[in-house]
């Protein structure tokens, strides 16, 4: 399948918006929190790899981007070699920031969203063990945030 | 060297914030009968408080002293058995510096897997809150007589992550730090001239067979 | 027969970084297993928001110390998609060199740590001895073995010295030599191929879903590398090829996943040659690189042990907004379990050999 048709098939499913191509082969769009999971399920065949979830700390909301990226050529850009990446964009407000797990459809995904948890607090519904990966067991607080504080022994510059 | 009978100094070889135990203190006779209520590290402690209380009063530990320090210091600073620890990148120089065109290992090194069968502890790399606990415990489970060799910068001060929220400031925060070797990475040949420093040390003031100092 | 966990700690001689792998095992057969990380988490995400775009490049140094220019590569690169900055083309050629070079020296590394762990102490002094001539070679344009500092955003700090090039070609001709020993020395020994073939398989097919990528999944046949399939630099320009093994149809073990490196340590040397030939005269370095980027800008790079990417966010100032960084080590780590199954306790060293981590960069 051709980029473009990709791109045409998709723009009308349910929670997609403000969707546009990066470069040649990257798809970026917009997603709604509450139709997340039937997006990425009807995804999953295309993007067999999921590569990446970054949190991100807009004041006063979060911001969760994840890249996806096809592996087997199903997708194809017309007359290049280049691989193609998905690129979703899913807000969530700071009072309630939940959302559903990929972990099951991906198992990569798994330690990707145990990260965003510890190091930026959103939970993720469903997912098998969600519990801090990098930092201690007892450690206090989501560090990426910006309204963490901690000591730093010298000045700024 | 002193005729103290207190061994070492008890906060800093026991380092800053472990328990203490009654076995600080010097053991005196216990009541008679009372053997068997000693613990086996009292036991041990107290046999060997007696031993070098008859050794110093008859004169005998200066003789002993004389003739073996200098056998023991010569065995234990011509071969230092470094416990096998890597942490981040000045790991991978300690690593190269064993192989062939450097060849720290001609200075006697043989590296050992576990840390009872060690003397020299290297730190090299950032300590982190996570692993401050196990560095401390692998410590404590060296038998004396031990060293620590802080290599590379992020050992000495917390190097380049002097800002971060997870590292320790130096490897010196919570234990004693013999030698220091600067760098970032050290190269090998500065790895091999701090081993060289250390050697200097333990011929300075390394004690004989009684471990007093 | 009673299960338990063993727990290899933080301090272990096998597991190459600091890490704690705790294995349930069934007498000798592995059952279950928990990795456990974060014993090297220097928060270098958060420090790089307080730090200019440019001071950033000596934090990615250390991100993974065993290739670390590549790291920075994936730095510098994501930040100049957010600049629009554009790299000469002298710069992109000599980038390449580093890049090919650093591979070289990564692998050897890996095969140096890989071979005592099954037994073989002689291989690791071959492999480091050769290491060896290239860290040297490495310290002549950037004047560090290690930790380079080399690849800046725009272009690289310094143009190549004289005479590199000939240095750099006596030293390939004897590496290739001593590659052709090695194939006799490791592939015709019994001793490695029982402990290496038919362990520690997994399909091209669960490869994909768990994340893994880089020589990992090239060892189970699938022809994918990010050089030619997001091209970057100058790889388009060279005559190279994409070097796949397979233990099976679609499956990899642990000598595939050797194999592997070894075909890209020679596909390495044939980049690095085209890459004189070709390089043309020029700038070393863009001209104007700007200070405040705002926007988002999203890079990809193949690093030795996987794909590497980084997510930058500018918000209009000179520092990052946010800087996220994914390891390609960090999800092949998190699928141990499925891997070590069913293998016996002391197959543990050859299958997490021969994934080739590196904890520095899953830790961040």
């Amino acid at each position: 399948m051709d980029i473009d048709e990709f791109m045409q098939q998709f723009s009308t499913s349910k929670g997609v918006s403000n969707i546009s191509k990066i470069r040649e082969n990257i798809v970026k769009l917009d997603l709604t929190k509450e139709d997340s999971l039937n997006f990425f399920d009807s995804i999953k065949s295309d993007f067999e790899h999921c590569s990446l979830i970054s949190a991100i700390d807009n004041q006063p909301d979060f911001e969760l981007v994840y890249h996806f990226s096809c592996i087997n050529q199903a997708i194809v850009v017309k007359d290049s070699d280049c691989a193609v990446m998905l690129e979703a964009h899913v807000y969530l407000k700071r009072d309630a920031p939940s959302i559903d797990s990929i972990s099951n459809i991906w198992f990569g995904a798994n330690w990707h969203e145990r990260e965003a948890f510890d190091l930026m607090g959103i939970y993720f519904i469903g997912h098998p063990d969600l519990r801090r990966v990098l930092l201690p067991e007892g450690f206090a607080g989501h560090p990426l945030r910006k309204d963490y504080v901690y000591e730093i022994h010298e000045e700024e510059w | 060297m002193s005729s103290k009978k207190v061994r070492g100094n008890p906060s800093l070889r026991r380092g800053v914030g472990s328990q203490t135990t009654d076995s600080d203190k010097i053991m005196e006779d216990p009541p008679a009968g009372d053997w068997l209520a000693l613990r086996s590290d009292q036991l041990l402690e107290w046999i060997d408080n007696s031993v070098y209380n008859v050794a110093e009063s008859t004169g005998i530990r200066e003789v002993v002293d004389r003739i073996t320090r200098p056998i023991f210091n010569f065995a234990q600073r011509l071969s230092p058995h470094p416990l096998h620890f890597g942490i981040m990148c000045c790991a991978i120089e300690m690593g190269q510096a064993s192989a062939p065109d450097h060849d720290i290992d001609r200075l006697g090194l043989v590296y050992r897997s576990s840390p009872r069968q060690c003397d020299i502890l290297i730190v090299n790399g950032p300590v982190c809150e996570k692993l401050r606990p196990k560095l401390k415990t692998l410590y404590e489970q060296m038998p004396e007589p031990k060293w620590v060799i802080a290599m590379g910068e992020c050992a000495i001060s917390g190097g380049p992550y002097w800002d971060s929220y997870s590292v320790v400031a130096g490897a010196d925060t919570f234990m004693p730090v013999d030698v220091y070797i600067p760098g970032c990475p050290v190269r090998p040949e500065a790895l091999m001239h701090g081993f060289l420093t250390l050697q200097k040390k333990i011929r300075a003031k390394e004690p004989g067979m009684f471990l007093r100092r | 027969m009673a299960e338990m966990w063993i727990s290899m700690g933080p301090q272990h001689p096998m597991t190459h970084g600091l890490w704690t792998l705790k294995v349930k095992v069934d007498g000798e057969t592995i059952v279950d297993a928990d990795p456990e990380l974060g014993y090297l988490h220097r928060s270098v995400e958060k420090m790089g928001e307080r730090r200019k775009y440019f001071m950033n490049t000596t934090l990615t140094d250390r991100l993974c110390y065993a290739s670390s220019t590549t790291w920075t590569h994936c730095y510098a690169h994501s930040v100049e998609e957010l600049m629009e900055v554009e790299v000469p083309v002298r710069a992109q050629y000599i980038r390449t060199i580093m890049l090919e070079l650093q591979r070289l020296a990564s692998h050897l590394m890996w095969a140096g740590a890989y071979m005592p762990d099954l037994g073989h102490i002689t291989g690791a002094l071959y492999f480091w001895r050769d290491r060896e001539l290239f860290l040297n070679l490495l310290e002549l344009p950037s004047g560090s073995r290690l930790l380079y500092n080399f690849i800046r955003i725009g272009g690289v700090k310094r143009d190549l010295p004289n005479g590199f090039e000939e240095k750099t070609e006596r030293i390939l001709k004897l590496f290739e030599q001593r590659l052709d020993e090695y194939s006799d020395l490791f592939e015709n020994s019994k001793i490695f191929r029982m402990r290496t073939d038919d362990v520690g398989k997994f399909t091209a097919e669960q490869a994909k879903n768990f994340g893994i990528t880089g020589p990992n999944l090239r060892g189970c046949g699938t022809k994918f590398d990010l050089r030619k399939h997001d091209t970057y630099e100058i790889y388009e320009e060279i005559d190279w090829d994409i070097s796949t093994r397979e233990a099976g149809p679609g499956y990899s073990d642990c000598f595939s996943r050797y194999m592997v490196r070894i075909d890209e340590m020679k596909e390495s040397v044939r980049i690095i040659r085209d890459c004189f030939k070709k390089m043309p005269a020029g700038a070393t370095l863009a001209s104007r690189v700007p200070v405040r980027a705002h926007g988002e800008a999203f890079r990809r790079t193949e690093d030795s042990r996987g794909e590497a990417m980084m997510y930058v966010v500018g918000d209009g100032s000179d520092r990052p907004y946010r800087w996220k960084i994914k390891s390609p080590m960090f999800t092949t780590m998190s699928a141990c379990p499925h891997y070590l199954k069913g293998y016996k306790l002391a197959d543990i060293p050859a299958i997490m050999g021969s994934i080739d981590i590196c904890i520095g960069e899953t830790d961040k």
